[in-house]
Parts: C-alpha cells; structure tokens; sequence
C-alpha cells in the first residue's frame, strides 16, 4: 500500500519540469534561422538578467521576439489542452473524451470566422486590431459552452450522457455553419482560416496577451485541481461518489466551466491543435496512474512538452516554410492512440 | 392508373428530360444556325480545344480573363463573367454566373457561350469538364511570367479572331514594361517580401507570375519557394530583413492601419520595414494576369525606386510634344477601351490606385 | 471475537443503544416521468427508528420502494413529505460531504472506468474526512488497512480490483464503507450475487460489526431467511407501502407473508427464537 504523498508528486513533476527545460533549449536552437548554442546560452542570460535591451546581434532579436514568445504560447496552449482534455474524459467518464468534443473549439472558429468577415467593415485601434480574431474566437468559444451547458442538463444539473451528447450535435451543427460561410467569404480570408483550422502557432501577439494566457492557465487549471480528489472518485461511479462525500453538482459544474474555458483560451490563439488533449492523458496514465492529484499536473506538462515538440517539428522539417502544427500532431497521434488502444484491449 | 402505368410515364419523362438538357446547351445560338465551323487548338494546359469559329458569344470565368476581353475591345461579344469580375466597372453590368470555382453550370449553359475563358490557377478541372460534358468549349491560360502573360493575351485574341488588336495590346505591354527596364536599369533591385496574408504569414512562390512582376518593377522577393503561396516563416523574414513589404489592396487606406498594427506586435517589429513603416501599396491588378498588371508594375517601381522617376524637363518637353504629334499614335498612359475598328483614344483608366508614398 | 447467539430479551438494550440514532418519520416519496401525468411510483409514508447496534432489515419482493426508501435514509433523494434524522440532525440538509461522513452505502458498483487497486478503492471512503484537496495521511491509511481486516479482505490489499471475485469485491466495497466511520451502514441488497456461503460470511461479520463499533445497520433485502436470522428488526414492504415494522417474530406471520410474497409458505420458530421460513412448491 503506497498512497500517494507531496514527495512524490512533486518529485515526478520535477522530473517533467527537467525535461520541458531541456526540449525549449532544442526548440530554442533549431529553426529557420539556426543559432549556435553558445549565442543562445549568452542571449538567455541576457533576457533572464533583464538586460534583453543589450542583445543586439540579428539572432538574438530573432531568438527574443520570434522564437521564445512561441515557444511560450507553445507551453500554454499544449498545457491548457492536455488538463482541459484530461478533465473531460473524468467528467463525461469516457476515454475517447478530446477538448473538442463538446464544440468549444467549433464555437471558436465560427467565431473567429465572422471576425474576419466583420474585419472590413471595421475600424480598429492598431493595438487591437491583431487582437480581433483571438477575441472573436473566444466570444464564440464562451457562447458553445454556455449553449452545451443548458443542453447538457437533466433535471437541473449536468448530466455527462446528456452533455456529451448536447456537445456533439453542437458541434457538427456549428461545423455545417463554418462550412456554410467559408464557401461564401472570399478565397483569400479562407486561406487564412484553413491554417488556423488545422492548429498553428505561428501568430505573434503583443506581451500582455500572453501574459493573459498564463494567468488565465492558471486560474482554471488551479479550480480544476481543487477537484482533483472528487474526481478520482467520481471515475469510481457517480452515485458512489455522492455517498463519498463529493458535491457531484458543483464538481461537474466547475469541472466544466474551467475546461471549456481552457480550451477557448487554446484555441482562440492557435486553433484547433488535435490529439494533443485526447493522447497526453492517456500516457501520463500510463505512466504515473489514473491519480487526478499526479494526472493534472502530469498533463499540464507532457502537453506542454508534447506541443513544443511538435511545433519544433513543424517550423524546421520543411524550413523556410512551415506545416501547421496540427498536422504533426496528428500524424504522431494518431498511430500513437492506435498502439495505446491496443495496449488497453490486449 | 396503375402503378406500372405511373412508373413508366416517370421514367419516360425522365428520359426526355435528360436528353433534352445538353442538346438545349447546344441548340442554336441565333448565328450559328449554318454549318458551325471548328478550330482546333491547345491551350496552355496541353488540352485540346475545338472553338467554334466565329466566336460570337465568351463567358469569361475569371476576372483575369474579362479585363482581357475588353483591352482587346470585345466587351460586346462578352456575354457573362463572374462575381468577382469588377474591372472595368463595365465588367460589373455582364451577366453574373457565379464565383471561379462554383459557377452555375446552368446559367452557363443558358448564355449560349461559344466559348468560355478560364485560367489555371483560378478556376478547377472539374468546371471545364462540366462544361465540355455539356459540350461547351473551354479555352485555358496559365501564366507563370509577364512574359506569358503577353503571349497569352495575343494567343487569346487570335482565338478570338482579333489578332491585330492581340498585337497592339501585347506590343503596348512590351513597350512599357522596356521602358521602364530602361529605367531602372542602373538601380539596384530592392528586396521585398510580398504580403499575401499576415498570420500565418503567406507569400508567393517563385514560379508565380507576380514574383516575375516583381522583378520586372526592380524588386526581387526575399521568398524563393517551389510553392505558389507558401506559408513563411516569420523568422526567415527577420533574418532577411526585406528593405520593403509589398501589399496589393484595391482598398489602399486600410493598409498603413494594418501596417501600425504590425508594429505593435514585437515579433513584427523586429522588421526595420515594418518599424520605419517602408511599405507600397499597389492595386491588385498584380493578381491577375491580364494587361492592366503592366500599370501594377509601373506603381510599385515609382514606389521602390522614385529617384528614377523624377520628371527632367527635356523629358517632359518630349512626352507633351509625343503627345500632341498624332492622335493615332500608341497612348502612353494606361490603354483602356480599345474600340475595333475606330481610332484609338485614350481614357484615364477608373479605379487606379494612386498611392505612391 | 465470535458472535454468540443473541437472546431476545431485556438485555438486548444494553447491546443496543438507548437512544434512537436514525428516525424515519412519515417518509413518502412520488416520482413521474412527467410533472403533468399521475406519478408512475409512490411510496407511502413510512416511518421507523433505529438505535446503535441494531440491524434493521427493509424485506419485501420486487419493485416494493425498498431501495428507493433506502435512497432516502442515505441523504441521496429528497423525500416528498416527512424527513429522515440522524442523531437529530435532518439528513438531506447536511452536505454530501458531512453526509458521507456519518452514512456509508454499500450498492451494486458500476464498472471501472480506470484499474484500481482494492487499497485504493478502500482509501476512498477517507475521502469524507479533512479537506477536499489532500494527500492521505498514515491515520487514513491505518484505518483502511483495519477496514480491510475487519472484512476478513487484508490479503486482498494489493489485488486489481476487476481481478477479484465477486464475493471479495463485495468485501473489499464494505472495507471502503467502514473505511468512512459512518455511525449508520446502509446496504442494498448485498447478497444478491453472491454464493450462500458468502452470503452467510458477509452477514456474520455484519452483525460482528453492528455489535463491536455501534454501528446502525439497515440492509434492504428480500431474502426471507437472512432477514429472519440475523435482522434485529424488519421493515416489510409491498408495492411502495409498509405493511408493519417490528421483530421478526412478530412480523413473519404464514398468511401476511404469503400475501406480501404471493407464494405458499410455512414458518417455524427455531431454537434460537428466530423464525424460519420453508418455501412451499405446487401444492
């Protein structure tokens, strides 16, 4: 009988913590551009001392203002959707149970959609210009869980059959609506769209958003993991975990705002970034146990780690060009989930 | 009625109907009631091409194709063009038939075409297959340099049955698009990157004829992709560091906005381009291959390179002089409405975009 | 420490407590798939109490409101009129979690959706106590340890638990209920799949523990026999009514029993004092 203890939890994140370090400095390394490792170390130093204005050097503005920012909005985004995917296969008790099962990511592109076509037609502030997509995006995002929600009840609380259903009809009908308009808006906004469908994190934003990003990573993922125990119970059967002692109702209720909120957040910046919600929990629980109190933080990390990887991949294999980073998580993943299946039948 | 009955009137109505369909598409458009002769060419993608003769009736399926039918002065012969042919502004008030992609095979077919004009890059097999089962003729360009671009619009008026007004229109590019060679003959090209789309960052190939455009107004595109618009990485631009970004907007004004958005993202900024705000802007008439591209090229090259563009007074003394010695003589400003058969006028083209900065 | 067999006198209270722990007062319950049509289920007012130690069986065939009676003590159903107390507190008013720290249930388990090892399982019933967000401390996990000796199930500590029997299942999930120290043990139907020497075990240890840690027990069931011999009072029900509640020896009685069951049966009075019912075929 080895329950689980602060040590030990803290030591396995650790352990994920080292290895996160060591793929950012690759990721710093390797790109269109390539820098040696002794530039790189000396332009970190320079930017960790707060000294960022002295890096002078081409590759050091490149490293600054190109390839750290993201990387970083790699961490979020592949964090966000690991915990976000990891907590609705606990709340809908299903395995298959992705982030975008339930529309959010749908929601979020219809949204970012009617953005670029209302883009035209408006006036922006240079400032939030560039901010207009990611903001629709996320509009449209908040409206899909607000409309799943109150599809998603029975009996005035959610009900995961219910919901997960509620969430597939939304999402195939927003999906039918996003066709609908691509075919009518013109050929070169759509070209923009298809790439932001496919997942990429090639769009650079002001400082504060990704400030925003990480705070708001935080936020939800810290909700989530107050949950972390009524979850676990809640995976051993939702009448017993009401005689357990877990408030069924509001952890659900949590559960599922936070989630949704994290995969809006994920996808209104980079779209929908695939297999990265559904595959890293699977993993992680191979490795560290079915432990909600390891299994979150776990995520957070392998999907941080799972998303830099990939998008490493994708800005380099083809250089100068670059392939969406949903296509290389989906041409890793999905063999990837095949072998996992397997595993779990055999 | 029994139901046997029932069922086979169904199908012989069926049956009418749908061999009644093609042969309507076919049926006489007014002229061609006698013999139709046939021409047999191939087109710029290696098919094979029977174009009735005359051609009386062309439905154009891309805005490229409609600007060429009326700089060579057929505007009258064009009986349908797409949605999103809006140059001339006459263009506008032709029958639509839809987008390049998706056209209404029927409405086509309802115009009686002798011919329908497409390009490559535009529009899709499946569409001149469709017609060709409707036993409609489809004739397509695909231009990968001006140079084609010229070729192709004397091959096109040929087809047509104008090859003089083909020579006068491809002669007046050429001659153009020397002089201003001339021009920039001593200046160093500048390095630019030409915007398609902003994030992702899109720009165009090599093998595209707006690389070639490029050239021709003394700049070199930084991107050198087998791709026709391939996605660039942004870090690739900042190493590169381009002296200039190009953007084609027929709506000019949004774009200095645009540009002061960039500048507020630090990714972009680290472009000297888009920190000192070294942009141009030219019409979009350098997406499309047809003759008005020459004017595209000639914008960007007063934007690039303006120190060759200074007017010396001898050279203006010589333009009013050229001017004033015959009416017939080439027009040399932008040609527009080439009337067949009338003396040649000239017209100051609508909807240039006068923004040099 | 083994059971004596219990006599049926004045010295039961000592064995018992003095002061009733649960009281079922006038508990009903309706409930219709729609608001506007008549209800599809009922259950009349009902009422009984319970003291420390005491085993208290719900009988009655099919489709009589047991489990859902049952439902109704454990703090999961809000009852239509009437209220359930425990140690004067109302039940449906406390919150899950202060609920789950005085009532434990023992149901059929739905399936698993992730392996669990039998600790594991057993540690949930800590869950209830300290905080939400925790890491198990050693007291928890010596009290689950004990729930498992007390179950007679220690050696099945580190078994998978979709590897086990269902009969040692069945311990190991009354491991995790004593794992919550609950004063009142409620069990729907636990025998039902379970072999008649389990069956026996799992009643004999039941009542060990009833006597040993003062627990109330309340065990829904319609094994006529079981009832009889180990509950040390009877709720019997028919079709969403309670026909009587007292002692087994008061309740099993041929002709009421033959009706709430409709079959022919004979009783007996062993030398125990329990009654003992013998199923009667054809004739």
């Amino acid at each position: 009988m080895r329950p689980l203890t602060l040590r030990r939890l803290l030591l396995q994140c650790l352990l994920l913590t080292v290895l996160l370090f060591f793929v950012v400095v690759v990721a710093l390394k390797f790109g269109a551009v390539p820098v040696s490792l002794y530039a790189l170390a000396r332009d970190l130093l320079r930017v960790i001392f707060g000294q960022s204005s002295q890096i002078s050097s081409d590759y050091g503005l490149i490293i600054q203002n190109i390839r750290l920012p993201r990387i970083i909005l790699g961490i979020i985004v592949g964090a966000s959707l690991s915990v976000a995917g990891t907590s609705f296969q606990a709340l809908l008790r299903n395995p298959l149970a992705d982030p975008y099962v339930l529309g959010v990511s749908s929601g979020a592109a219809l949204g970012a959609i009617l953005g670029l076509i209302a883009e035209p037609h408006l006036t922006l502030a240079p400032a939030f210009a560039g901010l207009l997509t990611p903001l629709c995006a996320f509009l449209g995002a908040a409206a899909t869980i607000a409309a799943v929600y109150f599809l998603g009840r029975r009996e005035g609380q959610i009900d995961s059959t219910t919901l997960l259903l509620g969430g597939v009809i939304t999402a195939s009908f927003l999906s039918a609506l996003i066709m609908f308009l691509m075919s009518i808006v013109t050929s070169s906004n759509t070209r923009g769209m298809a790439f932001w469908l496919m997942g990429n994190l090639s769009t650079s934003f002001q400082k504060s958003v990704y400030w925003f990003l990480a705070a708001g990573f935080f936020v939800a993922s810290g909700a989530i993991y107050t949950t972390a125990n009524d979850l676990n119970l809640l995976l051993a059967g939702e009448k017993e975990a009401m005689h357990l002692g877990v408030d069924v109702r509001r952890v659900r209720l949590v559960v599922y705002v936070a989630a949704s909120f994290l995969t809006g957040l994920a996808v209104s910046v980079s779209g929908a970034v695939g297999y990265v919600g559904l595959i890293v929990p699977h993993i992680m629980r191979f490795i560290f146990g079915s432990d909600h109190r390891t299994l979150l933080p776990t995520a957070a990390l392998g999907g941080a780690i799972a998303v830099v990887v990939a998008d490493t991949l994708a800005r380099t294999v083809v250089a100068p060009n670059e392939i969406a980073v949903g296509a290389v998580t989906a041409i890793v993943g999905a063999p990837l989930f095949i072998y996992l299946l397997r595993r779990r039948l055999a | 009625m029994s139901l046997l009955l029932r069922l086979a009137a169904l199908a012989a109505i069926a049956a009418f109907l749908f061999f009644a369909t093609p042969l309507r598409a076919q049926s006489a458009s007014p002229d061609s009631l006698s013999a139709p002769a046939f021409r047999e060419v191939v087109d710029e993608t290696g098919r094979t091409v029977h174009v009735p003769q005359p051609v009386r009736r062309i439905v154009s399926l891309a805005p490229s194709m409609t600007e060429t039918v009326y700089a060579l002065g057929l505007q009258d012969r064009l009986v349908g063009d797409t949605d999103y042919c809006d140059y001339p502004p006459d263009a506008q008030t032709k029958t639509k038939v839809g987008g390049g992609i998706n056209p209404s095979l029927e409405k086509i077919a309802s115009l009686h075409p002798d011919l329908v004009l497409v390009t490559k890059a535009f529009n899709l097999p499946e569409t001149v297959h469709s017609l060709e089962g409707l036993g409609i003729s489809s004739y397509a360009t695909d231009p990968h340099t001006v140079h084609d671009i010229i070729t192709s619009t004397k091959k096109v008026a040929d087809l047509l049955g104008v090859p003089d007004a083909g020579a006068v229109v491809g002669d007046e590019m050429q001659h153009r698009l020397d002089q201003l060679q001339h021009q920039l003959a001593t200046l160093p090209p500048r390095q630019v990157l030409f915007v398609v789309w902003t994030q992702p960052l899109i720009s165009v190939g090599r093998s595209t004829f707006i690389a070639d455009a490029l050239l021709r107004a003394g700049a070199v595109s930084i991107v050198d992709s087998s791709q026709d618009w391939p996605h660039v990485s942004l870090e690739e631009v900042a190493h590169l560091q381009p002296d200039y970004l190009v953007f084609a907007d027929s709506h000019s004004e949004t774009v200095p906005a645009q540009v002061d958005a960039l500048a507020t993202l630090p990714a972009w900024r680290i472009l000297s381009a888009v920190a000192n705000r070294r942009f141009a802007v030219i019409s979009d008439a350098v997406n499309r291959p047809a003759p008005r591209i020459v004017s595209a090229i000639e914008e960007l090259a007063k934007q690039l390179h303006p120190e060759a563009f200074v007017e010396k007074p001898s050279d203006a003394k010589e333009k009013m002089v050229k001017q004033n010695f015959s009416q017939s003589t080439k027009p040399f400003q932008d040609f527009a409405f080439i009337k067949q058969n009338q003396p040649l006028v000239t017209h100051k083209t609508v909807g240039e975009c006068a923004c040099a900065l | 420490m083994s059971s004596p067999a219990f006599a049926r006198n004045p010295s039961e209270s000592s064995r018992l407590g003095n002061e009733p722990r649960l009281g079922v007062e006038q508990v009903s319950y309706a409930y219709s798939a729609n608001p506007a049509q008549a209800p599809l289920f009922t259950l009349e007012a009902t009422s009984f109490q319970a003291r420390p130690g005491e085993i208290v069986a719900i009988l009655g065939p099919n489709a009589s409101g047991k489990s859902t009676l049952l439902q109704i003590i454990a703090g999961a159903l809000q009852p239509l009129s009437g209220r359930v107390l425990l140690n004067g507190f109302v039940v449906h008013s406390l919150s899950p979690r202060t609920r789950a720290q005085r009532i434990a249930m023992v149901q059929q388990e739905s399936r698993l959706l992730f392996p669990a090892r039998a600790w594991e399982f057993v540690l949930q019933g800590r869950h209830a106590h300290g905080r939400s967000l925790r890491f198990e401390t050693t007291d928890d996990v010596l009290i689950a340890k004990n729930a498992l000796t007390q179950v007679g199930a220690a050696e099945l500590s580190d078994r998978w638990m979709d590897q086990i029997s269902g009969g040692e299942k069945q311990r190991v999930i009354l491991a995790r209920a004593l794992a919550q120290q609950p004063l009142l043990l409620l069990l729907d139907e636990p025998t039902l799949h379970l072999d008649i020497a389990a069956q026996v075990g799992l009643l004999d240890a039941l009542r060990r523990l009833a006597a040993e840690n003062r627990y109330t027990v309340v065990i829904v069931t319609h094994e006529l026999n079981l009832a009889a011999e180990y509950a040390d009072q009877v709720v019997l029900m028919q079709r969403g009514r309670c026909l009587r509640v007292g002692p087994p020896a008061s309740i099993y009685q041929r002709e009421l029993l033959e009706q709430v069951f409709q079959t022919p049966l004979s009783v007996e009075f062993a030398s125990n004092g329990r009654p003992r019912v013998t199923v009667l075929s054809g004739t």
